[in-house]
């Protein structure tokens, strides 16, 4: 995870980078750390809730992977079923996972089949960067794919980030851990002559994750979670050419595969699993960015992608012995947006994106599969006020999506439009403080799962819609005699989802099918503060978060559900992360914290998972100079040895530990 | 009213005689004649919970408090606070035990009929594998227990072990004991093409005869007054509708499709009258059928429109007709039982909460 991160970690004042941080004294001969991070994004001046965690952010966290990063966000629930394989997704102001988009490097990560990016699989050791939209891109020359979901999550790797900085870079990172974690990772970097950059990141994951819990039987530390083994690994190829950001052109080549067991649920006198899955995901993206002038700019992109998955049951009871899925996903994508700014306020683009996805299935089982294959037409076009004191975006989505199948009945062709509007003012010349808010309508469409999983799917689904309105106040100020930086944000929000597709018993409770009967009200708020003391011999920084939801079951006014928590939706969360570096060392102090959740079921006491804290601390030591470095960091997690869930039945980690040694040199 | 009372206490005495004659000793050999039945002073529920959650719960109705105690396992077992374990599929009560069938944590649960405080816990595992055991009879002083390990497992009620495995077709669901024979309904319903078949099991030398060919995903299996062996299927889900087969008691030959008009996956038999429904929602409770005379006694079972979500299971009093069905609202909300008269009228209900579907209910005399 630790990979690179000096790049990141350390400022090098004489660069071309903005001296944001004011109250940092400036040092051209020394390696510096600096607190309050670099911003690329002003979190308060924009019209739409966004989150941006960066690079020497994350490494604060004691994180392992995205899904334990973006914990750190207000608004998120993070479904965790435990341990380094174990699934992990996101569901952004109770939306449901399906709502949230992951881009990699500016493009989409297309996931037609299940429609829910396990966030588990991304490690951080290559991110540079995780942003969170809630509404949308706000940028205007981002493609029309980037709109079509209720929120963004977008992770920048580093490895697409070439500086003048490090002409030559060579990284090594060792990481070792708790429950048999083994990780190396190597990140080469070069500049071959003036335009050429070419980037190569290699990053290998091994755990037995064998960790011990209370049983539920006995209250001891009876027993261990079983089936918890991974092995992953990661190849990136990044190329670069071109002058500057005005006129390039980016390559980029993504390989990873694992192998992991699947541990299910501990249940009770039988908590044996052998379920596994095998994935590999292939793909080739590449983006040209120009400038014809300063009013005139257009973004082109491909992207080829090929997933694999295999899922076995070697203990399922039919008459060969065991269960298989093999599933093979592949992506053909083609994104073109063109960006005019009539003046230096308002700016205007048109995107189109074409892509085609296809799924097969090849197992034994695959008696009668759809095969699907789906063809969407994307067509945006966007506009963008900014004056000093009021800021709009507003966007309008025209979505065709056409379907056809080898066996059975296609899904429907769906024709949609979403649209999408925000804008900010700052009502008072010397108060640093901005209002806020957001309109935003748009659908999902049913995935391949929904549609044709063998005696689940339900061909005629129709899309599941999603309607944001969100208003919320911002202050931002960086230099007051009690601190350096202070970025406060605050909104309100009301969600309704409604057609939502949920799974419904059809014959039996063995027998489901999907249904777009689910209707969902949801109102919530969320609070982030990032607070930065100025510079002393201790510099002091911290960021709290704080979410409120009330995300209510409306589907139905006869159920006793009517009007009961979504199941796993915490009323109260929030995080807390508190930071101190002294010369080369810093100290960070991280919270998690939710309050009780319901699983699916009545609101009874029977059905409460208790709520739940999670006590992490990380030391990280800086040796060496401008050329060679060594970055040494000790994660202590879940300090208290507490046990929790966060679904119930699947018990997180007690406490455990993470070390890590990069090294690097550059030049 | 009288008439259906008499209609039905007549046989179901007859019938039953075996099954109260072990009360006293687990494992007396049944001696022929009428048991009197007392009247049920309050009945045990069994609630499935949700797969994969733990919350198998077994609740209590007492009748003359008309009070319920929605964990009662917990109430009598306050040191077992983890519970029954996940999806209790089925119970009975032979002797003076309740057998809880635990299917996902793959033990049967043995407690005391009487107060239901825990006795022993059979685990159901091939080495570590589960076998998933699904649904109980019990004969001469055995219970027998069908696994989805395509096995049916003999378990001696004295010792509470597995003594015994008996070989039958795939994924064997619902069984029934008649005097001579075990019928075990082989479901493959693990399989991409179902089983059809029935396993005839002789109960002296616990082998399988051979199979009946029934209805497609054969599920539930009821034996009548006549000792006529009627079998609810599921069907395969897609082009096969679920349908009712009987199989002659005395000759055993292949099972007799009683054709459209019957597409139940789900039977109870007390004496002649057959209640046929399906466990999930869709038109209709239950259908009435009289296997004596082979004629309907109604479409709808309930005749004074009390609604009912899902019939999820159903279970009859023995001594007075008495319907008692488990009703299961959403399949994640909290379940109920509502009493009928034979004659569909309601007579009372009780919540089950936090018990989840609810699907059996035995009676404590």
């Amino acid at each position: 995870m630790h990979l690179l991160n000096t790049n990141f970690f350390i400022f090098f004042f004489a660069a071309s980078l903005p001296a944001v941080c004011t109250a940092q004294k400036k040092d051209t001969l020394q390696t510096v750390i600096v607190l309050s991070a670099r911003k690329t994004i002003n979190i308060a001046a924009s019209p739409a809730p966004v989150q941006v965690l960066y690079k020497e952010d994350i490494d604060r966290r004691n994180s392992l992977s995205v899904a334990d990063a973006v914990k750190y966000f207000a608004g998120i629930s993070v479904k965790d079923y435990g341990g380094i394989g174990g699934l992990k997704t996101v569901s952004v102001r109770s939306l449901g996972a399906n709502h949230t988009g992951v881009m990699y490097d500016g493009l989409v990560l297309g996931d037609a089949q299940g429609g829910q990016t396990d966030l588990g699989k991304f490690s951080l050791d290559n991110l540079q960067e995780i942003q969170l939209y809630n509404e949308g891109p706000s940028n205007l020359l981002s493609p029309a794919r980037a709109f079509s979901f209720s929120s963004v999550l977008s992770l920048k790797t580093t490895s697409s980030n070439f500086k003048e900085s490090e002409k030559k870079l060579v990284a090594i990172t060792l990481k070792k851990g708790s429950f048999g974690y083994f990780s190396p990772a190597i990140y080469l970097k070069t500049h071959i002559g003036k335009k050429f950059k070419i980037g190569l990141n290699a990053f290998l994951q091994n755990a037995n994750g064998h960790y011990p819990f209370l049983s539920y039987e006995n209250n001891h530390l009876s027993e261990k979670r079983n089936n918890t083994d991974i092995n992953a690994y990661r190849l990136e190829y990044d190329a670069a050419y071109g002058a500057n950001d005005s006129n390039s052109l980016n390559l980029k080549i993504y390989y990873s595969a694992s192998d992991r067991g699947l541990p299910g649920a501990i249940i009770l006198y039988n908590s044996i699993s052998n379920q596994r899955l095998k994935d590999d995901n292939f793909f080739i993206q590449s983006t040209r960015q120009k400038y014809f002038s300063l009013k005139s700019s257009i973004l082109i992109s491909g992207k080829f992608s090929r997933d694999n998955n295999y899922y076995t049951d070697p203990a399922y009871p039919n008459n060969y012995g065991k269960l298989e899925n093999y599933f093979h996903q592949q992506e053909i994508y083609l994104s073109g947006v063109y960006k005019y700014s009539l003046n230096k306020f308002i700016g205007l683009s048109y995107g189109s994106d074409v892509y085609r996805s296809k799924l097969n299935r090849s197992d034994i089982f695959a008696v009668g599969f759809a095969n699907p294959v789906r063809n969407n037409y994307l067509n945006n076009i966007a506009f963008q006020l900014k004056k000093p004191r009021y800021e709009t975006f507003g966007n309008i989505l025209y979505t065709a999506l056409n379907e056809k199948v080898s066996a059975g009945k296609p899904g429907r062709n769906l024709r949609e439009f979403s649209t999408a509007f925000s804008g900010s003012v700052k009502p008072f010349n010397v108060l640093p403080i901005r209002i806020r808010g957001f309109y935003k309508h748009v659908f999902r469409a049913p995935t391949f799962n929904d549609l044709y999983y063998t005696n689940i799917g339900n061909v005629n689904l129709r899309p599941e819609f999603a309607d944001q309105y969100n208003l919320g106040i911002t202050f931002n100020s960086n230099n007051s005699s009690f601190f350096s930086r202070c970025i406060f944000t605050l909104d309100g929000y009301i969600n309704n989802v409604r057609d939502k597709i949920i799974a419904v018993p059809r014959q039996n409770l063995f027998q489901w099918s999907m249904q777009n009967i689910g209707k969902a009200s949801i109102h919530g708020a969320d609070a982030a503060l990032h607070l930065a003391l100025p510079a002393n011999v201790i510099q002091l920084s911290s960021d709290f978060s704080y979410s409120f939801q009330q995300a209510s079951d409306v589907t139905d006014k006869t159920s006793d559900l009517y009007k009961t928590q979504l199941p796993y939706t915490p009323k109260h969360s929030g995080s807390i992360n508190l930071n101190a570096a002294y010369k080369k060392a810093v100290l960070s102090y991280n919270i998690l914290m939710s309050g009780e959740r319901y699983r699916a079921g009545s609101a009874t006491p029977e059905n409460i998972v208790q709520g739940w804290s999670s006590n992490d601390i990380s030391m990280s030591y800086l040796l060496g100079n401008k050329v060679a470095q060594y970055k040494i960091v000790a994660e202590a997690n879940n300090i208290f040895n507490t046990q929790y869930e966060v679904i119930r039945y699947y018990p997180m980690p007690r406490f455990n530990y993470r070390l890590s040694v990069t090294a690097s040199i550059k030049k | 009213m009288k008439k259906n009372l008499i209609k039905i206490l007549l046989p179901v005495t007859l019938s039953l005689f075996m099954l109260n004659a072990c009360k006293k000793n687990d494992v007396a050999p049944p001696t022929p004649g009428p048991v009197a039945l007392a009247p049920a002073v309050g009945e045990y529920v069994l609630s499935e919970g949700v797969f994969g959650n733990n919350n198998t719960k077994l609740s209590y109705h007492d009748n003359t408090a008309n009070t319920t105690v929605g964990d009662f396992f917990l109430q009598q077992n306050p040191t077992i606070t983890a519970g029954l374990g996940d999806t209790g599929n089925d119970m009975i009560i032979y002797g003076s035990k309740i057998y809880v069938v635990v299917n996902n944590s793959s033990v049967v649960m043995v407690l005391n009929a009487n107060n239901a405080t825990f006795i022993k816990k059979i685990l159901f595992q091939n080495g570590t594998a589960p076998k998933g055991p699904r649904y109980a009879a019990a004969a001469r002083g055995k219970v027998f227990v069908t696994s989805s390990d395509n096995t049916v497992s003999v378990i001696d009620t004295t010792s509470l072990t597995i003594v015994n495995s008996i070989a039958v077709g795939a994924n064997p669901e619902g069984i029934a004991a008649s005097a001579n024979y075990l019928y075990v309904a082989n479901s493959g319903g693990y399989n991409l093409i179902p089983d059809s078949t029935v396993s005839l099991i002789d109960l002296n030398t616990l082998t399988e005869i051979r199979k009946i060919k029934v209805g497609v995903n054969p599920n539930k299996i009821e034996i009548n007054a006549a000792g006529n062996v009627y079998v609810s299927a599921y069907g395969n889900f897609t082009n096969i509708p679920a349908s009712v087969s009987v199989i002659n008691g005395s000759t055993n030959a292949t099972g007799i499709n009683l054709g459209s008009g019957f597409n139940y996956s789900h039977i109870r038999i007390l004496g002649d009258i057959a209640y046929l429904y399906n466990n999930y929602g869709g038109t209709g409770t239950a259908k009435v059928y009289n296997t004596a005379t082979n004629t309907i006694v109604r479409n709808e079972f309930i005749t004074d429109g009390t609604p009912v979500n899902t019939a999820y299971g159903i279970n009859i009093d023995e001594l007075n007709g008495d319907v008692y069905i488990a009703n299961a609202p959403s399949y994640t909300a909290s379940g109920s039982v509502i009493c009928f008269t034979s004659g569909g009228v309601k007579k009372f209900s009780f919540s089950v909460a936090p018990g989840i579907n609810p699907n059996k209910i035995l009676f404590r005399r």
